[in-house]
Protein backbone atom coordinates (compact mmCIF):
# COMPACT_ATOMS: atom_id res chain seq x y z
CA UNK A 1 0.00 0.00 0.00
CA UNK A 2 2.47 2.45 0.58
CA UNK A 3 5.48 0.81 -1.00
CA UNK A 4 7.82 3.51 -3.02
CA UNK A 5 7.22 3.41 -6.58
CA UNK A 6 9.77 0.94 -8.09
CA UNK A 7 11.19 3.36 -10.04
CA UNK A 8 12.54 5.20 -7.41
CA UNK A 9 15.57 3.40 -7.86
CA UNK A 10 16.48 4.66 -11.23
CA UNK A 11 14.37 8.02 -11.98
CA UNK A 12 16.12 10.73 -10.37
CA UNK A 13 13.76 13.11 -8.40
CA UNK A 14 12.69 16.24 -10.24
CA UNK A 15 15.21 19.31 -8.95
CA UNK A 16 17.82 16.90 -7.42
CA UNK A 17 20.80 17.22 -9.50
CA UNK A 18 22.56 13.72 -10.38
CA UNK A 19 26.18 14.68 -9.20
CA UNK A 20 27.10 16.91 -6.85
CA UNK A 21 30.21 17.39 -4.92
CA UNK A 22 31.20 19.15 -1.71
CA UNK A 23 34.39 19.89 -0.68
CA UNK A 24 36.02 19.16 2.82
CA UNK A 25 36.51 22.29 4.62
CA UNK A 26 39.96 20.85 6.87
CA UNK A 27 42.02 19.17 4.56
CA UNK A 28 42.96 20.77 1.26
CA UNK A 29 42.40 18.74 -2.07
CA UNK A 30 39.62 16.49 -0.59
CA UNK A 31 36.25 16.17 -1.74
CA UNK A 32 33.02 13.99 -1.68
CA UNK A 33 30.59 13.53 -4.52
CA UNK A 34 27.20 12.28 -4.11
CA UNK A 35 25.88 10.54 -7.04
CA UNK A 36 22.23 9.83 -7.60
CA UNK A 37 20.25 6.17 -8.84
CA UNK A 38 23.58 4.88 -8.86
CA UNK A 39 25.43 1.60 -6.99
CA UNK A 40 28.14 -0.31 -6.84
CA UNK A 41 28.18 -1.05 -10.40
CA UNK A 42 29.56 2.57 -11.25
CA UNK A 43 30.45 3.10 -7.74
CA UNK A 44 33.21 0.29 -7.93
CA UNK A 45 34.72 0.89 -11.54
CA UNK A 46 35.11 4.66 -10.96
CA UNK A 47 37.39 3.74 -6.99
CA UNK A 48 38.90 1.44 -9.01
CA UNK A 49 39.96 3.81 -11.68
CA UNK A 50 40.91 6.48 -9.56
CA UNK A 51 43.45 3.86 -7.59
CA UNK A 52 44.91 4.48 -11.13
CA UNK A 53 46.08 7.80 -10.73
CA UNK A 54 48.93 8.24 -8.61
CA UNK A 55 48.15 11.56 -7.95
CA UNK A 56 45.22 10.24 -5.91
CA UNK A 57 46.10 9.84 -2.21
CA UNK A 58 42.57 8.65 -0.90
CA UNK A 59 39.52 7.02 -3.28
CA UNK A 60 36.63 5.27 -1.83
CA UNK A 61 32.86 5.05 -2.32
CA UNK A 62 29.81 3.77 -0.74
CA UNK A 63 25.94 2.84 -0.53
CA UNK A 64 25.17 4.15 2.51
CA UNK A 65 21.84 2.52 2.80
CA UNK A 66 19.97 -0.29 0.69
CA UNK A 67 16.73 2.15 0.44
CA UNK A 68 18.57 5.45 -0.32
CA UNK A 69 19.78 5.20 -4.07
CA UNK A 70 22.28 7.36 -3.93
CA UNK A 71 26.47 6.51 -3.74
CA UNK A 72 28.85 9.07 -2.21
CA UNK A 73 32.57 9.11 -3.76
CA UNK A 74 35.30 11.05 -1.74
CA UNK A 75 38.68 11.86 -3.16
CA UNK A 76 41.50 12.92 -1.81
CA UNK A 77 44.19 14.27 -4.15
CA UNK A 78 47.94 15.65 -3.75
CA UNK A 79 48.37 19.16 -4.93
CA UNK A 80 49.25 18.30 -8.67
CA UNK A 81 45.62 17.71 -9.48
CA UNK A 82 42.25 18.20 -7.49
CA UNK A 83 39.37 16.04 -6.80
CA UNK A 84 36.99 17.25 -9.49
CA UNK A 85 40.03 17.08 -12.17
CA UNK A 86 40.91 13.12 -11.10
CA UNK A 87 37.32 12.12 -10.68
CA UNK A 88 36.86 13.84 -14.30
CA UNK A 89 40.02 12.16 -15.57
CA UNK A 90 38.61 8.31 -14.64
CA UNK A 91 35.53 8.87 -16.05
CA UNK A 92 37.11 10.05 -19.16
CA UNK A 93 39.13 7.16 -18.75
CA UNK A 94 37.02 4.43 -18.56
CA UNK A 95 34.71 5.86 -20.71
CA UNK A 96 37.45 5.39 -23.44
CA UNK A 97 38.39 1.92 -21.70
CA UNK A 98 34.84 1.06 -23.14
CA UNK A 99 35.17 2.21 -26.49
CA UNK A 100 38.02 0.21 -27.03
CA UNK A 101 36.19 -2.72 -25.93
CA UNK A 102 33.36 -2.84 -27.55
CA UNK A 103 35.36 -2.07 -30.85
CA UNK A 104 38.14 -5.32 -29.85
CA UNK A 105 34.92 -7.33 -29.11
CA UNK A 106 33.31 -6.39 -32.85
CA UNK A 107 36.62 -7.49 -34.56
CA UNK A 108 36.91 -10.62 -32.10
CA UNK A 109 33.64 -11.55 -33.73
CA UNK A 110 34.26 -11.03 -37.01
CA UNK A 111 37.68 -13.25 -36.63
CA UNK A 112 35.48 -15.72 -35.03
CA UNK A 113 33.51 -15.86 -37.62
CA UNK A 114 35.84 -16.36 -40.22
CA UNK A 115 37.43 -18.86 -38.24
CA UNK A 116 34.02 -20.91 -38.12
CA UNK A 117 33.88 -20.28 -41.99
CA UNK A 118 37.71 -21.69 -42.73
CA UNK A 119 36.44 -24.46 -40.60
CA UNK A 120 33.75 -25.86 -42.85
CA UNK B 1 45.46 20.91 -17.31
CA UNK B 2 42.02 18.47 -18.33
CA UNK B 3 43.19 15.25 -19.68
CA UNK B 4 46.69 15.67 -19.84
CA UNK B 5 47.82 12.11 -18.61
CA UNK B 6 45.31 8.87 -18.94
CA UNK B 7 45.68 5.72 -16.96
CA UNK B 8 43.49 4.18 -19.35
CA UNK B 9 43.69 0.26 -20.25
CA UNK B 10 43.32 -1.61 -23.76
CA UNK B 11 41.02 -4.74 -22.44
CA UNK B 12 41.96 -8.13 -25.04
CA UNK B 13 38.80 -9.46 -25.57
CA UNK B 14 38.84 -13.73 -27.39
CA UNK B 15 35.64 -15.13 -28.10
CA UNK B 16 35.50 -19.04 -27.56
CA UNK B 17 32.01 -19.94 -28.50
CA UNK B 18 28.79 -17.86 -29.85
CA UNK B 19 25.22 -19.22 -30.10
CA UNK B 20 21.93 -17.28 -29.96
CA UNK B 21 21.49 -17.59 -26.58
CA UNK B 22 24.95 -18.70 -25.28
CA UNK B 23 27.97 -16.64 -25.35
CA UNK B 24 32.06 -18.00 -23.83
CA UNK B 25 34.78 -15.13 -24.21
CA UNK B 26 37.82 -14.50 -22.56
CA UNK B 27 38.27 -11.04 -21.22
CA UNK B 28 41.98 -9.76 -20.44
CA UNK B 29 44.25 -6.79 -19.05
CA UNK B 30 41.58 -5.36 -17.15
CA UNK B 31 40.15 -5.65 -13.73
CA UNK B 32 37.20 -7.25 -11.33
CA UNK B 33 35.39 -3.92 -11.31
CA UNK B 34 35.12 -3.58 -15.50
CA UNK B 35 34.16 -7.34 -15.08
CA UNK B 36 31.55 -7.22 -12.39
CA UNK B 37 29.93 -3.67 -13.92
CA UNK B 38 29.30 -5.49 -17.24
CA UNK B 39 27.99 -8.60 -15.65
CA UNK B 40 25.86 -6.18 -13.34
CA UNK B 41 24.70 -4.43 -16.62
CA UNK B 42 23.84 -7.55 -18.42
CA UNK B 43 21.51 -8.71 -15.40
CA UNK B 44 19.08 -5.75 -14.51
CA UNK B 45 20.18 -2.71 -16.91
CA UNK B 46 19.91 -4.07 -20.63
CA UNK B 47 16.36 -3.23 -21.68
CA UNK B 48 13.96 -5.11 -23.17
CA UNK B 49 10.42 -5.41 -24.30
CA UNK B 50 7.88 -7.00 -21.62
CA UNK B 51 4.13 -7.45 -21.10
CA UNK B 52 3.20 -4.74 -18.35
CA UNK B 53 -0.43 -4.07 -18.48
CA UNK B 54 -2.91 -6.16 -18.83
CA UNK B 55 -6.51 -5.50 -19.11
CA UNK B 56 -8.97 -8.46 -18.89
CA UNK B 57 -12.48 -8.70 -20.96
CA UNK B 58 -13.43 -12.32 -20.00
CA UNK B 59 -11.70 -14.73 -17.30
CA UNK B 60 -13.44 -17.96 -16.33
CA UNK B 61 -10.08 -19.78 -16.05
CA UNK B 62 -9.23 -21.34 -12.92
CA UNK B 63 -6.38 -18.77 -12.20
CA UNK B 64 -7.04 -15.18 -10.92
CA UNK B 65 -6.82 -12.03 -13.15
CA UNK B 66 -3.21 -10.76 -11.53
CA UNK B 67 -2.30 -14.61 -11.82
CA UNK B 68 -2.54 -14.37 -15.32
CA UNK B 69 -0.93 -10.55 -15.78
CA UNK B 70 2.30 -11.99 -14.05
CA UNK B 71 2.58 -15.34 -15.80
CA UNK B 72 2.10 -12.98 -18.71
CA UNK B 73 4.77 -10.69 -18.08
CA UNK B 74 7.14 -13.38 -17.33
CA UNK B 75 7.26 -14.38 -20.96
CA UNK B 76 10.40 -13.38 -22.72
CA UNK B 77 9.74 -11.24 -26.10
CA UNK B 78 11.77 -10.33 -29.10
CA UNK B 79 14.09 -7.12 -27.64
CA UNK B 80 15.92 -6.21 -30.71
CA UNK B 81 14.81 -3.23 -30.76
CA UNK B 82 14.46 -1.98 -27.76
CA UNK B 83 17.49 -0.10 -27.21
CA UNK B 84 15.83 2.47 -29.48
CA UNK B 85 12.62 2.24 -28.19
CA UNK B 86 11.41 4.76 -25.45
CA UNK B 87 10.56 4.40 -21.90
CA UNK B 88 6.63 4.90 -21.84
CA UNK B 89 8.07 7.12 -18.17
CA UNK B 90 9.74 9.78 -21.17
CA UNK B 91 7.27 9.11 -24.34
CA UNK B 92 5.89 12.45 -25.06
CA UNK B 93 3.77 11.46 -28.31
CA UNK B 94 1.56 9.51 -25.38
CA UNK B 95 0.82 9.66 -22.29
CA UNK B 96 2.38 6.33 -21.45
CA UNK B 97 -1.11 4.47 -21.47
CA UNK B 98 0.52 1.93 -24.47
CA UNK B 99 -0.84 4.15 -27.15
CA UNK B 100 2.07 5.20 -29.47
CA UNK B 101 4.44 3.34 -31.56
CA UNK B 102 7.49 4.79 -29.57
CA UNK B 103 6.91 2.83 -26.67
CA UNK B 104 4.74 -0.06 -26.67
CA UNK B 105 3.24 -2.78 -28.31
CA UNK B 106 -0.04 -4.31 -28.29
CA UNK B 107 -1.18 -8.34 -27.73
CA UNK B 108 -4.40 -9.61 -27.39
CA UNK B 109 -5.75 -13.30 -26.67
CA UNK B 110 -8.56 -14.53 -27.51
CA UNK B 111 -8.67 -18.66 -26.22
CA UNK B 112 -11.88 -20.42 -25.53
CA UNK B 113 -12.76 -24.51 -24.66
CA UNK B 114 -15.48 -25.78 -26.15
CA UNK B 115 -13.98 -29.72 -26.32
CA UNK B 116 -13.75 -32.38 -23.30
CA UNK B 117 -10.29 -32.29 -23.79
CA UNK B 118 -8.38 -29.70 -21.92
CA UNK B 119 -6.98 -26.58 -23.93
CA UNK B 120 -3.59 -25.32 -23.24
CA UNK B 121 -3.55 -21.42 -23.47
CA UNK B 122 0.03 -20.48 -24.44
CA UNK B 123 2.35 -18.09 -25.66
CA UNK B 124 1.51 -19.17 -29.32
CA UNK B 125 -1.48 -17.81 -28.50
CA UNK B 126 -0.86 -14.22 -28.41
CA UNK B 127 -1.51 -12.24 -31.84
CA UNK B 128 1.07 -9.35 -31.41
CA UNK B 129 0.54 -5.91 -33.66
CA UNK B 130 4.04 -5.62 -34.05
CA UNK B 131 5.36 -8.24 -35.92
CA UNK B 132 9.16 -7.77 -34.68
CA UNK B 133 8.03 -8.36 -31.46
CA UNK B 134 6.71 -11.93 -30.06
CA UNK B 135 7.24 -14.53 -27.58
CA UNK B 136 10.65 -15.61 -28.34
CA UNK B 137 9.37 -19.45 -28.69
CA UNK B 138 7.39 -18.59 -30.97
CA UNK B 139 10.36 -16.52 -33.37
CA UNK B 140 12.57 -19.54 -32.61
CA UNK B 141 10.55 -22.02 -33.77
CA UNK B 142 8.59 -19.49 -37.25
CA UNK B 143 12.78 -19.22 -37.75
CA UNK B 144 13.96 -23.17 -37.24
CA UNK B 145 11.05 -24.10 -40.30
CA UNK B 146 11.70 -21.70 -42.36
CA UNK B 147 15.78 -23.29 -42.11
CA UNK B 148 16.01 -26.75 -41.23
CA UNK B 149 12.84 -27.98 -38.79
CA UNK B 150 15.14 -30.83 -37.39
CA UNK B 151 17.27 -27.91 -35.24
CA UNK B 152 14.49 -27.31 -32.38
CA UNK B 153 12.35 -29.46 -30.57
CA UNK B 154 9.78 -31.14 -33.08
CA UNK B 155 5.92 -31.88 -32.34
CA UNK B 156 6.48 -31.91 -28.35
CA UNK B 157 7.10 -27.51 -28.69
CA UNK B 158 3.61 -25.60 -28.15
CA UNK B 159 4.44 -22.42 -26.69
CA UNK B 160 4.50 -21.45 -23.39
CA UNK B 161 2.64 -22.47 -21.24
CA UNK B 162 0.02 -19.69 -19.37
CA UNK B 163 -2.93 -21.37 -18.00
CA UNK B 164 -5.60 -24.45 -18.92
CA UNK B 165 -8.88 -24.59 -19.73
CA UNK B 166 -11.54 -27.15 -19.42
CA UNK B 167 -14.98 -27.26 -20.83
CA UNK B 168 -16.54 -23.73 -21.17
CA UNK B 169 -14.02 -21.20 -19.98
CA UNK B 170 -12.53 -18.52 -21.47
CA UNK B 171 -9.68 -15.83 -21.54
CA UNK B 172 -10.42 -12.86 -23.08
CA UNK B 173 -7.28 -9.81 -22.85
CA UNK B 174 -5.64 -6.92 -24.30
CA UNK B 175 -1.88 -6.67 -23.20
CA UNK B 176 0.75 -3.80 -23.79
CA UNK B 177 4.23 -4.82 -23.60
CA UNK B 178 6.78 -2.14 -22.57
CA UNK B 179 10.44 -1.41 -22.40
CA UNK B 180 12.10 -1.77 -19.78
CA UNK B 181 15.36 -2.86 -17.17
CA UNK B 182 15.98 -5.58 -15.13
CA UNK B 183 16.37 -3.29 -12.18
CA UNK B 184 12.70 -2.41 -12.36
CA UNK B 185 11.15 -5.97 -12.42
CA UNK B 186 13.33 -9.59 -13.48
CA UNK B 187 10.91 -9.98 -15.89
CA UNK B 188 12.55 -6.98 -18.12
CA UNK B 189 16.10 -8.83 -17.31
CA UNK B 190 17.53 -10.61 -20.86
CA UNK B 191 20.05 -12.36 -19.09
CA UNK B 192 19.35 -15.83 -18.10
CA UNK B 193 22.47 -16.32 -16.36
CA UNK B 194 25.78 -14.15 -16.60
CA UNK B 195 29.12 -15.30 -15.19
CA UNK B 196 32.56 -14.56 -14.44
CA UNK B 197 35.75 -16.58 -13.12
CA UNK B 198 39.40 -15.72 -12.77
CA UNK B 199 41.14 -17.81 -15.28
CA UNK B 200 43.09 -20.53 -12.82
CA UNK B 201 47.04 -20.59 -12.92
CA UNK B 202 48.59 -23.79 -11.81
CA UNK B 203 51.87 -24.53 -10.74
CA UNK B 204 52.97 -28.37 -10.01
CA UNK B 205 55.73 -28.96 -7.80
CA UNK B 206 57.32 -31.56 -10.52
CA UNK B 207 60.33 -32.64 -8.27
CA UNK B 208 58.17 -32.86 -5.17
CA UNK B 209 55.93 -34.55 -7.17
CA UNK B 210 57.97 -37.05 -8.21
CA UNK B 211 58.26 -38.41 -4.67
CA UNK B 212 54.93 -39.77 -4.61
CA UNK B 213 54.17 -43.64 -5.84
CA UNK B 214 52.01 -44.14 -8.55
CA UNK B 215 49.18 -45.05 -6.08
CA UNK B 216 49.46 -42.06 -4.29
CA UNK B 217 49.41 -39.70 -7.21
CA UNK B 218 46.00 -41.22 -8.15
CA UNK B 219 45.07 -40.74 -4.72
CA UNK B 220 45.82 -36.89 -4.91
CA UNK B 221 43.91 -36.63 -8.38
CA UNK B 222 41.20 -38.33 -7.10
CA UNK B 223 40.93 -35.77 -4.18
CA UNK B 224 39.72 -32.94 -6.44
CA UNK B 225 35.53 -33.04 -6.64
CA UNK B 226 36.31 -31.78 -10.55
CA UNK B 227 38.67 -33.30 -12.63
CA UNK B 228 41.23 -31.05 -13.18
CA UNK B 229 44.39 -32.97 -13.22
CA UNK B 230 45.42 -36.81 -14.61
CA UNK B 231 48.33 -39.06 -15.06
CA UNK B 232 50.11 -39.00 -18.27
CA UNK B 233 49.75 -42.90 -18.95
CA UNK B 234 53.38 -43.53 -20.80
CA UNK B 235 55.28 -41.19 -18.45
CA UNK B 236 53.18 -41.35 -15.30
CA UNK B 237 53.22 -38.01 -14.21
CA UNK B 238 50.88 -35.83 -12.86
CA UNK B 239 49.23 -33.14 -15.68
CA UNK B 240 46.78 -30.93 -15.55
CA UNK B 241 43.97 -31.69 -18.22
CA UNK B 242 41.63 -28.92 -17.50
CA UNK B 243 42.42 -26.04 -15.39
CA UNK B 244 39.42 -24.24 -15.43
CA UNK B 245 37.39 -27.42 -14.15
CA UNK B 246 38.76 -26.07 -10.95
CA UNK B 247 36.21 -24.44 -8.65
CA UNK B 248 39.10 -22.79 -5.83
CA UNK B 249 37.69 -25.30 -3.75
CA UNK B 250 41.42 -25.85 -2.22
CA UNK B 251 40.79 -30.01 -2.00
CA UNK B 252 44.25 -30.86 -3.33
CA UNK B 253 45.80 -28.17 -1.75
CA UNK B 254 44.64 -29.82 2.01
CA UNK B 255 44.99 -33.28 0.50
CA UNK B 256 49.01 -32.59 -0.14
CA UNK B 257 49.57 -30.98 3.47
CA UNK B 258 47.70 -34.08 5.08
CA UNK B 259 50.08 -36.19 2.62
CA UNK B 260 52.81 -34.32 4.09
CA UNK B 261 53.81 -32.73 1.03
CA UNK B 262 53.07 -28.89 1.42
CA UNK B 263 53.86 -26.77 -1.22
CA UNK B 264 53.12 -29.70 -4.09
CA UNK B 265 51.02 -27.05 -5.75
CA UNK B 266 50.30 -24.01 -6.01
CA UNK B 267 47.14 -22.01 -7.55
CA UNK B 268 46.44 -18.64 -8.10
CA UNK B 269 43.67 -16.85 -9.72
CA UNK B 270 44.83 -14.61 -12.62
CA UNK B 271 43.46 -11.07 -11.19
CA UNK B 272 43.37 -9.40 -14.94
CA UNK B 273 41.83 -12.25 -16.69
CA UNK B 274 38.06 -13.65 -17.02
CA UNK B 275 36.34 -16.12 -18.36
CA UNK B 276 32.53 -15.22 -19.20
CA UNK B 277 29.70 -17.20 -19.69
CA UNK B 278 26.58 -15.68 -21.02
CA UNK B 279 23.32 -17.14 -21.50
CA UNK B 280 20.65 -14.90 -22.76
CA UNK B 281 16.40 -15.54 -22.01
CA UNK B 282 16.41 -15.42 -25.91
CA UNK B 283 14.89 -11.75 -25.89
CA UNK B 284 18.31 -10.79 -27.38
CA UNK B 285 21.21 -12.38 -28.66
CA UNK B 286 24.08 -13.02 -26.28
CA UNK B 287 26.73 -11.45 -28.49
CA UNK B 288 24.75 -8.33 -28.59
CA UNK B 289 23.26 -8.72 -25.03
CA UNK B 290 27.67 -8.10 -24.50
CA UNK B 291 27.23 -5.31 -26.92
CA UNK B 292 24.05 -3.49 -25.27
CA UNK B 293 25.76 -3.91 -22.20
CA UNK B 294 28.93 -1.97 -22.79
CA UNK B 295 26.60 0.86 -24.70
CA UNK B 296 24.71 0.88 -21.68
CA UNK B 297 27.42 1.61 -19.00
CA UNK B 298 28.97 4.32 -21.45
CA UNK B 299 25.67 6.03 -21.24
CA UNK B 300 25.79 5.40 -17.16
CA UNK B 301 29.37 6.81 -16.95
CA UNK B 302 28.13 10.24 -19.39
CA UNK B 303 25.16 10.30 -16.64
CA UNK B 304 27.37 11.06 -13.60
CA UNK B 305 30.08 13.37 -15.51
CA UNK B 306 30.22 16.42 -13.52
CA UNK B 307 28.56 19.27 -15.32
CA UNK B 308 30.86 22.11 -16.93
CA UNK B 309 29.51 25.06 -14.56
CA UNK B 310 30.18 22.52 -11.22
CA UNK B 311 33.76 22.34 -12.86
CA UNK B 312 35.67 24.36 -11.09
CA UNK B 313 39.26 23.96 -10.44
CA UNK B 314 40.23 27.29 -10.30
CA UNK B 315 37.93 28.32 -7.84
CA UNK B 316 38.52 25.46 -5.99
CA UNK B 317 42.71 26.64 -6.25
CA UNK B 318 41.80 30.24 -5.27
CA UNK B 319 39.64 29.18 -2.05
CA UNK B 320 42.44 27.88 -0.36
CA UNK B 321 44.93 30.66 -1.34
Amino acid sequence: MNAPDRYERFVVPEGTKKVSYERDTKIVNAASFTVEREDHTIGNIIRMQLHRDPNVLFAGYKLPHPLQYKILVRIHTTSQSSPTQAYGQAIEDLDKELQYLKKALEEEKVRYEENLRQGY
Amino acid sequence: MEGAVSYQRFPKVRIREIKDDYMKFELRETDASIANALRRVMIAEVPTVAIDLVEIEVNSTVLNDEFIAHRLGLVPLTSDDAMRMRLSRDCDSCDGDGQCEFCSVEFHLNVSCDSDQTLDVTSADLRSTEPRVCPVDVAARALSLGVDSTSYDTGDHRGILIVKLRRGQELRLRAIARKGIGKDHAKWSPAATVTFMYEPEIHINEELMETLTLEEKRNWIDSSPTKVFDIDPNTHQVVVVDAEAYTYDDEVIKKAEAMGKPGLIEIYGKEDSFIFTVESTGAIKAYQLVINAIEILRQKLDAVRLQDSEESDFGELSAHL
